[in-house]
C-alpha cells in the first residue's frame, strides 16, 4: 500500500485515507464574465496530462479532512513531495 | 399509530469475550464537535488547554484537524455555545457510539482492518482513520485499551467485524 505524507498531520498514512482531487494550482478567474468561451472552457475542462511529474490536489478525507498539494510521478506513482494548500508550487 | 417510541441499540449490551481481547459497548457520553481557527478561543470557552498537535488527546479533547476538535465528556454534560467567540460548538452525543477493545490482542484486532502502525501509536494518541470501509476515530487510552468512535449506523457492522476477529 502506498503511504502518503500529510503535511498537516505531519505523518505518513495509508493511501486509503486519502482522496484524489484533480490538478493543483488552477486559479479561478477573478471576473468570469469578461472571459471568452474558449478561455472559460480552458479553465473548466482543459488539464495537463503529463508523463512524469504532476502537481495535484489530494484530500486527507479520513484523517484531518484537509486538502493539500502533492507532486506525483504519473509513471512510477511515487510521491515526490506534499505541501500545504496555499504554498507556492514546488 | 404507534404510541410508544422504542430505542434500538445498535450493538448488544453484553460484552463479548474473545481470545485475548474483550469487545464492549461504551456507556453513553456527551460529545461535542468543536471548530475554531484559533485554539486560544477554544481554551477561553472550555477553561482548559487543548491539544494543538493533530492526532493527540488531553483532558477529554482530541485534535482531529488543524481547526477541528472532538470533546468527550460524561453523559449529560453541557457546555456554553461560545457566543461572541469565533468558533462553532455542535453537540454530536448521539451521532457516535463507542466500542471499547481491551486486552493483549486489542491492537491486533484493530490491525485486521486498519493500516495504522500500532507499535508507533502511543498512549494518548487519537486519530480519525478508516477500518475496512468505515470511518472511525481511534483513541489509545492505555497500552492494551482502545476507545473506538463510530457513527451509529455503522456500529452493527463494526461490532460484527471486531467480534469475528476477536473470536479467531
Amino acid at each position: 500500500m502506498i503511504l502518503i505524507h500529510c503535511p498537516y498531520c505531519d505523518e505518513k498514512r495509508a493511501e486509503l485515507e486519502f482522496a484524489y482531487a484533480g490538478q493543483a494550482h488552477i486559479a479561478r478567474p477573478l471576473d468570469p464574465s469578461t472571459l471568452s468561451d474558449e478561455e472559460w472552457e480552458t479553465y473548466l475542462f482543459i488539464r495537463n496530462n503529463p508523463r512524469g511529474r504532476h502537481h495535484e490536489r489530494w484530500r486527507h478525507i479520513h484523517g484531518c479532512g484537509r486538502f493539500f498539494n502533492a507532486v506525483r510521478d504519473t509513471v512510477t506513482d511515487k510521491f515526490e513531495t506534499t505541501y500545504k494548500a496555499g504554498e507556492p508550487r514546488k | 399509530m404507534s404510541e410508544v417510541l422504542t430505542r434500538i441499540d445498535p450493538m448488544p449490551a453484553e460484552p463479548f469475550a474473545g481470545r485475548g481481547v474483550s469487545v464492549r459497548q461504551a456507556p453513553p457520553m456527551a460529545r461535542f464537535s468543536l471548530r475554531a481557527r484559533q485554539a486560544a478561543d477554544l481554551e477561553k470557552l472550555l477553561g482548559v488547554s487543548v491539544p494543538q498537535k493533530i492526532g493527540t488527546m488531553q483532558t477529554g479533547v482530541m485534535c482531529l484537524g488543524p481547526d477541528e476538535w472532538l470533546m468527550l465528556a460524561p453523559h449529560g454534560t453541557k457546555i456554553a455555545d461560545g457566543a461572541g467567540l469565533s468558533l462553532a460548538v455542535t453537540e454530536v452525543s448521539d451521532r457516535n457510539v463507542a466500542i471499547l477493545l481491551e486486552g493483549p490482542r486489542a491492537a491486533s484486532v484493530l490491525a485486521a482492518g486498519c493500516a495504522l502502525d500500532f507499535d508507533k501509536f502511543d498512549v494518548g494518541r487519537a486519530t480519525r482513520t478508516i477500518f475496512e470501509t468505515v470511518e472511525i476515530i481511534i483513541v489509545r487510552e492505555a497500552a492494551e485499551r482502545f476507545h473506538v468512535e463510530v457513527w451509529r449506523s455503522f456500529a452493527p457492522w463494526l461490532w460484527t467485524a471486531f467480534v469475528t476477529v476477536a473470536a479467531e
